[in-house]
């Protein structure tokens, strides 16, 4: 699933993401008619609506392949969210199953195939920033594990790195103010340790922080993890581990 | 209908519509607290933590004049069976056994039993039954608890095990305080500025 | 910027002064208590699940365990009432004060209070209500509410306060932080040595005993059953816990997560009026403490084979009345959102959240704000009244750093986004004002082909100055950001151009 930010303004992320699962020896499929996973609406209580775009997504990955999408939102979305607003609905069943083989990307890497040390060389100083729906799964504790094994890679932490960056969908046009005022504290106690890179496993978070840095001309980067994996293979020119099918490896959260 | 009977209705309703969770047995290691969980020395845990909640240990009843030396007066309360443990240590002082409320403002200490402590949180237990007078003990400035050394329980668990019949049980952890003014600490708002406790 | 949200608004108005001391009010204590939990616990999780299923067992034979409690608190002497809703409870109280004879009553911090509005309705009764927590005291003073489970002032600094003790003839201006707590120390002991009566809330309530536990710092909880004659508990419904020993759960678990504290200072075990005559607490009367052939001479002598369970002066209500409020939780409890009702109150939530952090308590214009407040203000709303709070579920990002916290485990993220669903429904217009329409996005997601068309389509968009485009979300956006240029359909010719060896249906 590549996600409807991706589609629009961040392909190089979902490109990113594709090399990066097949130098691991998937077999990557793209469905090309996926559009979006139904967030937006479902967040803004409008489930009627985001339950007809799930339907879609549902029969788009229809299958049995595990479902990797470089979002913790997205992911969230399928497997926790969906569920919810289908509580009620007779087809609920159908839109579980495909949640429980959605994985975050980072989540499916660690802990879907069982890679602990990414490849190559990324040497510069870098600030993650955990995005909240990484909260209650595997994926940040993931996340973290690839980055700081790679190799020349400067992890640095910074203060209040729990609190959401303000983002939240349509939060950050409804509650312009306060979404604002959230994201410059997160860049303001990021850049306190001068990092190089700002990455987020979460386009939502980095449209956000990142139309932040721009405004603001601040001295950094946005990236999200797709990309550092990506370059840090690019690196070192590391071969793809041999081919192996995805499907095998399908565990339920 | 009571309003009694209205809400009982409504509750009952509401309760037998819904599945009905099981009560979840559980063991009281869960809450203790790392202090209880490594040391087996409770009355040195117990003189460690009341200390750490900002209370005041008496080393012995020989020690209370020079705890008292700073104390606003020489006028106190204590609980009459007390009296005999410390009449001749607290001579020049002018001590009541029955706390009367037209001087509550005079009383510069209070001195009374502690039906109990508790080690993992340096906490004293004051109880109707042991306590001589309520407002002896929380009216003065300073609060001096007489402890026996062999009342000190482990943990809270312990604590409230004693509860017994007690129609009135209270913990008490350090000196009162409050931190509504921007966050900072001040002893001694309404409760006593000063707690002591002398083991026995 | 001008914002369609009047939480939002309020957030973009509040003064520096005020945002600063909300800040490190909340900053602070979400640190202490990660550090008390982690210190005493490690992993706290199990501990807080645990908090939960008591909670939510409780929930579920509240039924049972309420009547076990008036039981309990009978047989102990305590007068069990019941009152439906604010009206009820407040007129109780009322009609309980006057027969009394009660003119001046003292109170302990209580939300259930604030929440029923109690004090305007005693004051027009002619009864001076003094409120005795000193966050609580210069809130009423200045005639103002709460921002704050339990920092009422969190929002206040100390030239506010002091300010006010002048205005109130507490003395001249001085905001030295001691000499305002010694100046309430003495004006308020005043108010408590000649109260009538003391109104407290109640933290817990065990069914097995019918023990009511009161948590302070202060102490003024402690004065409040002491000094008066009359004791009067309000106490909301949901409050019960099966066990006396249930206690050791959630007061582990209280002044942590409120405020990093092992346990507050003081923590009151009641259940019923102060007695003469019953048996002394097994064991207190120990050889230790006889005093041999001394003659103690007391008021009164204590009855054969026991002490008198409390002191032979007027310490301690001589009559308490415990009055169980509903005030619209057995809906809550009738419905998919009872979790919300395992609430302790303890305040790790406020301090948390992100949203709370920039707009404080006042801009939620309820009583419990806030993510707790944001899912239980507007359930406790008459049902044709949710609407005109159905915009607090929506002052959120859904970060679930709440819930995270919360020493019961309520799901509040899942609660607030059904709040939304219902809001929707309902058509609230409040919750509405500034969410961008989902149909013409929901139209398009559900049509590939239009989808796709769409994407390549926007590319426009990048030649035109959308800074000027009068599209209100699109301006919200831009008015602090940079939105990154549209490359709509890029991945998809990639991914179709990329080579034969690369598999697509």
């Amino acid at each position: 699933m590549a996600t409807c930010l991706c589609d629009a303004f961040y392909p190089q992320v979902a490109k990113a993401t594709v090399e990066v699962l097949e130098h691991l020896g998937c077999e990557i499929e793209f469905p090309p008619d996926q559009t979006c996973c139904g967030q937006p609406a479902f967040n803004a209580g409008d489930w009627p609506a985001s339950r007809e775009v799930v339907r879609h997504a549902v029969d788009v990955f229809r299958g049995d392949k595990p479902v990797v999408v470089p979002s913790g939102s997205c992911s969230a979305m399928m497997f926790h969210g969906a569920p919810l607003e289908f509580e009620k609905e007779k087809d609920c069943a159908a839109i579980e199953a495909v949640g429980v083989r959605t994985w975050e990307l980072t989540d499916y890497i660690v802990n879907g195939l069982g890679i602990e040390k990414w490849p190559g060389r990324f040497p510069h100083r870098v600030a993650f920033h955990t995005s909240c729906h990484s909260r209650g799964t595997k994926s940040g504790e993931a996340a973290m594990k690839l980055l700081s094994s790679i190799e020349g890679l400067e992890l640095a932490s910074f203060d209040d790195a729990e609190q959401c960056c303000g983002f939240g969908g349509a939060f950050s046009v409804t509650f312009p103010n306060i979404s604002t005022k959230m994201g410059q504290l997160k860049l303001d106690n990021a850049l306190k340790e001068k990092p190089d890179f700002l990455v987020s496993a979460d386009m939502g978070c980095i449209m956000h922080i990142g139309g932040l840095v721009g405004r603001e001309e601040r001295p950094v980067k946005c990236l999200h993890i797709a990309e550092v994996l990506a370059e840090a293979l690019k690196s070192g020119a590391i071969g793809s581990i041999a081919r192996r099918s995805a499907s095998q490896r399908l565990a339920p959260h | 209908m009571s309003d009694r009977e209205q809400i009982m209705n409504r509750v009952r309703n509401a309760t037998a519509s819904r599945p009905r969770t099981e009560y979840p047995q559980w063991d009281s290691g869960i809450v203790h607290s790392r202090g209880i969980r490594d040391s087996v020395d409770h009355v040195g845990l117990f003189c460690q933590k009341f200390d750490a909640v900002g209370g005041k240990m008496v080393k012995a009843i020989a020690d209370l004049p020079e705890m008292l030396k700073d104390a606003a007066s020489k006028k106190g309360y204590i609980d009459p069976e007390l009296l005999p443990l410390v009449r001749d240590v607290l001579t020049g002082f002018e001590i009541d056994t029955t706390f009367d409320r037209a001087k509550v403002d005079e009383y510069a200490f209070g001195i009374t039993r502690a039906a109990a402590g508790i080690a993992e949180s340096g906490s004293l237990l004051l109880t109707g039954g042991s306590t001589s007078s309520r407002m002896g003990a929380l009216a003065p400035w300073i609060h001096i608890a007489i402890l026996e050394r062999a009342k000190i329980v482990p943990t809270i668990p312990d604590a409230i095990a004693l509860f017994g019949s007690e129609r009135n049980a209270l913990f008490v952890t350090g000196p009162s305080k409050t931190a509504d003014v921007e966050g900072i600490l001040i002893k001694g708002v309404h409760g006593p500025g000063v707690q002591m406790c002398c083991l026995v | 910027m001008k914002s369609p949200q009047s939480i939002d608004r309020y957030a973009d108005a509040l003064p520096q002064s005020v945002r600063e001391t909300v800040f490190e009010g909340t900053r602070v204590p979400t640190i202490w208590r990660r550090e008390a939990l982690a210190r005493d616990y490690g992993d706290s999780d199990p501990l807080r699940k645990l908090a939960a299923q008591i909670k939510q067992h409780t929930l579920d034979h509240l039924d049972q365990y309420l009547e076990q409690a008036e039981t309990r608190l009978r047989e102990n002497g305590a007068e069990v009432l019941f009152a439906n809703d604010a009206a009820s409870a407040n007129s109780m109280v009322t009609r309980l004060l006057r027969e009394n004879g009660a003119k001046l009553v003292v109170k302990s911090k209580s939300m259930l209070t604030e929440e029923l509005h109690l004090n305007p309705h005693l004051e027009e009764n002619g009864i001076e209500v003094v409120e005795t927590d000193l966050g609580e005291f210069i809130i009423q003073i200045d005639d103002d509410i709460p921002s704050h489970i339990i920092k009422p002032i969190v929002h206040k600094n100390r030239r506010d306060i002091a300010k006010s003790f002048q205005r109130e003839g507490l003395g001249d201006y001085n905001d030295d932080p001691e000499t305002i707590t010694r100046r309430a120390r003495k004006h308020l002991r005043e108010k408590f040595l000649k109260a009538d009566a003391g109104i407290t809330g109640a933290n817990f309530v065990s069914a097995e005993s019918g023990r009511i536990v009161l948590v302070t710092n202060e102490g003024n909880a402690r004065f409040c059953i002491t000094a008066p004659r009359l004791h009067i508990v309000l106490v909301g419904i949901e409050k019960i816990v099966p066990h006396d020993r249930d206690f050791a759960v959630f007061l582990n678990l209280l002044a942590r997560s409120g405020v990093g504290q092992q346990l507050t200072v003081y923590t009151q075990f009641i259940n019923g009026p102060r007695m003469v005559g019953v048996p002394a607490l097994a064991g207190s009367q120990s050889p230790g403490f006889e005093t041999g052939s001394e003659e103690v001479s007391r008021a009164s002598d204590p009855p054969k084979g026991g002490t008198p369970t409390d002191a032979p002066t007027t310490d301690g209500a001589e009559k308490m009345v415990v009055i169980f409020v509903d005030n619209g939780r057995s809906s809550i409890l009738d419905s998919e959102y009872r979790e919300v009702l395992r609430c302790i109150r303890c305040g790790a939530c406020q301090n948390v959240c992100p949203v709370y952090r920039q707009a404080s308590g006042h801009a939620y214009r309820t009583t419990y704000q806030g993510p707790i407040g944001a899912v239980l203000s507007p359930l406790l709303m008459k049902q044709d009244e949710f609407a005109s709070l159905a915009d607090l579920p929506k002052a959120s990002s859904l970060c679930g750093a709440c819930q995270e916290v919360c020493p019961v485990d309520i799901p509040i993220p899942d609660m607030l986004v059904r709040l939304r669903d219902r809001a929707f429904r309902e058509g609230a217009s409040q919750a509405k004002a500034g969410t961008p329409s989902m149909e013409p996005w929901a139209f398009l997601a559900t049509r590939p082909k239009a989808w796709r068309g769409m994407m390549q389509a926007a590319n426009l968009a990048n030649l035109v100055p959308l800074n000027l485009m009068p599209v209100p979300p699109l301006m919200r956006w831009l008015g602090s950001r940079e939105l990154p240029k549209f490359r709509g359909g890029e991945f998809r010719s990639w991914m179709k151009n990329r080579g034969d060896d690369t598999h697509h249906e």
